[in-house]
């Protein structure tokens, strides 16, 4: 007499062991990138983390200090004192040419137990502020950044969606746009900061300048890099020009699944272009416009090429500061603090990102 | 006719627009190359001029006989070359194992890989490179292995959307026939993953080509593996009085033309990857 629990079994385990060996087969695959990951990824993450509790000289030879929170407290202790007015000797403040005159930030700000410097200045509700920090230029590093970042993302998404919605017209010439698109999203960055670099000269010979004077729209002597009022605009012209055409080729992957009919019912219905862009284009392309914004913002915060290229020590952003703490100021602890405070912004904004784009595992 | 001339209008606002956003695209690089044509003594010259008065070649040659332009080249083409054939074969492994295979830890795999095509390399700069100079590694390998850290996860990503699109009855057929899973990768899928291979096979090459983080560090005790990026960033002429933006331009368009070629053969491949990689669907 058979048992009839022995068939079954055997039937069982013949997909059992298939699946045993596909699994097996699987862990081979994945093992290598694995393990790319954890060398090139995780363990110098994990440096990183710990570096940033120490203070060391990069490439010394000489062992690390643990210093605790020092690193972080040092990039990242901040204060706002009010500023008082000048008086003079009757208690009157000191006005000179209708502005004014306030105490020096030197005086002000704390010393002890490190040394405060001026970030910046600000007036609020007719009371003067300066705000201090023990490393203004990693403060200034990260408002930087951040504005380049939404100002420079929100230019791309504008420029192209315009350039997206051109494109989805049908007329002569339209794939050799689509290749014209790629071209600046194909150049070199740094390469692109040169040329931009180059056209942004602080004389004539430069093209803005050139064109500015033509034109009258300024001396024809701007020091775009030089100058801080043009420094953050001048890289945030250069990123837009590289990176537009990226934002605009997803735009236009997204508008292409918008169903035509949808246009054509709200025409029958007398909805003008600019009704049809708001109540139909908009929130259809959302889900890509979420993603692409994301994506791009992503990119934004860790800038690096164009600010070293082209700024280098003038000015930062957290990326570049970072990179200029590792190995010109070869302070190791400072720079992978820094570089800490980056990623865990990044990885907020990542996670918002995974949420939306979601895992299909089937 | 009274339709006709507000059509008429928005027909020339419409190219003008197009006009525009070309300009806008290509204005750079044209002058680049316009600037890259110039003598010294037109490139200084105030007013700039929008066309050279005398075309030379001067620049192209200049940067052309440059070794260390030239050995740049070299060090770009040696690191993006082996950077991509790496990738494609560790990333299609990958690829394969989560787009056609059932096993536990896919998941955690997928969302760690798809959290890895987001990871700033700034993070671990500082990591990466005191592992370099303690096992005292060259910097081109080095760059070769550190640049997988972006464009390992994106293949793995791409592919495995592609393998996952791929019928099952294939692996089956084959599996029928006796071939394991290997073979049926090797012999079946493989194949059938050519065009795949090639587009993301292109977008590691050129972000590899681009990247300028980890080469102008790795680089910095170590100039004579300067690649492209780096050479014409610190880019000075012969002559060191001025910053030599001819030879720079020259270099710059130089560099250029093998991408915009590139572009053009694969334009319809380059942005099939680049909307797969961030467009869901």
């Amino acid at each position: 007499m058979a048992d009839p629990s022995a068939s079954t079994r055997k039937v069982r385990s013949g997909p059992s062991e298939l699946a045993r060996r596909e699994e097996r087969t699987a862990f081979w695959l994945l093992v290598p990138s694995l393990l790319i990951i954890l060398l090139i990824a995780f363990y110098p993450l994990g440096q990183v983390f710990r570096e940033s509790f120490q203070q060391r000289e990069f490439a010394s030879g000489v062992a690390g200090e643990w210093v605790g929170l020092r690193n972080y407290q040092q990039l990242l202790s901040l204060t706002i004192r009010e500023l008082p007015a000048k008086v003079d000797d009757d208690g009157n403040p000191i006005v000179e040419d209708g502005q004014i005159q306030y105490e020096s930030w030197v005086r002000i700000l704390p010393r002890e137990p490190q040394r405060f410097r001026s970030v910046g200045q600000f007036s609020f509700l007719g009371t003067r502020y300066v705000l201090g920090a023990t490393e203004p230029a990693f403060i200034r590093a990260v408002w930087d950044t951040l504005v380049f970042t939404v100002v420079a993302v929100f230019s791309e998404t504008v420029l192209g969606m315009i350039i997206a919605l051109a494109l989805t017209a049908k007329f002569f010439g339209r794939s050799a746009m689509r290749a014209a698109m790629l071209v600046p999203w194909a150049v070199i960055t740094a390469v692109s900061a040169r040329i931009w670099e180059w056209m942004l000269q602080p004389t004539r010979a430069g093209l803005f300048n050139t064109l500015g004077a033509a034109f009258g729209l300024n001396d024809g002597r701007t020091n775009f890099f030089g100058d801080v009022a043009t420094q953050l605009p001048s890289m945030i012209v250069m990123d837009v020009w590289k990176t537009t055409p990226f934002m605009a080729l997803l735009l236009l992957a997204g508008l292409s699944t918008i169903p035509k009919e949808l246009y054509e019912a709200a025409r029958v219905d007398g909805a003008n272009p600019i009704r049809q862009f708001f109540s139909i284009t908009l929130p259809l392309l959302m889900p890509t416009l979420a993603v692409a914004l994301i994506f791009r913002t992503l990119d934004s915060l860790r800038v690096f090429d164009i600010f070293q290229v082209v700024l280098g020590r003038q000015r930062y952003s957290m990326a570049s500061y970072a990179q200029d703490m590792l190995i010109n100021v070869r302070d190791v602890g400072m720079s992978s603090a820094a570089s800490v405070v980056i990623f865990v912004l990044i990885l907020i904004f990542a996670v918002s990102y995974i949420r939306i784009l979601g895992v299909e595992t089937k | 006719m009274s339709r006709g001339a507000p059509r008429v209008f928005a027909r020339i606002g419409f190219w003008i627009l197009i006009i525009l956003i070309f300009v806008y695209l290509m204005f750079p690089f044209y002058w680049a190359l316009v600037s890259a044509l110039k003598t010294q003594r037109e490139l200084i010259q105030t007013p700039a001029t929008l066309w050279p008065a005398n075309v030379t070649f001067q620049n192209f040659r200049a940067v052309l006989g440059s070794e260390t332009f030239l050995r740049a080249l070299w060090n770009s083409t040696v690191v993006s070359v082996a950077v991509t054939v790496l990738s494609l074969a560790v990333g299609s492994f990958a690829g394969y194992a989560l787009g056609k295979m059932r096993f536990r830890g896919k998941t955690p795999s997928l969302y760690l890989i798809l959290a890895m095509t987001m990871f700033p390399q700034i993070a671990v700069l500082a990591g990466l490179y005191a592992v370099i100079r303690v096992i005292g590694m060259p910097a081109i390998p080095s760059m070769i292995i550190s640049y997988m850290l972006f464009t390992l996860p994106f293949t793995a990503w791409v592919l495995t959307s592609f393998f996952r699109g791929l019928p099952d009855s294939l692996l089956q057929a084959a599996q029928v026939d006796g071939a394991t899973m290997m073979q049926s990768f090797v012999y079946v899928l493989l194949p059938l993953t050519a065009p795949a291979l090639v587009t993301t096979g292109l977008l590691a090459f050129i972000q590899a080509w681009n990247e300028y983080l980890f080469a102008l560090t790795f680089t910095t005790i170590e100039a004579q593996a300067r690649t492209v990026p780096v050479a014409i960033a610190l880019f000075t002429g012969e002559i060191a009085r001025q910053e030599p933006f001819g030879e720079i331009m020259a270099a710059a368009v130089i560099v250029t033309i093998p991408l915009v070629i590139l572009v053009l053969v694969f334009q319809n491949r380059i942005v099939e990857g680049l909307t797969a990689g961030s467009v869901k669907g």
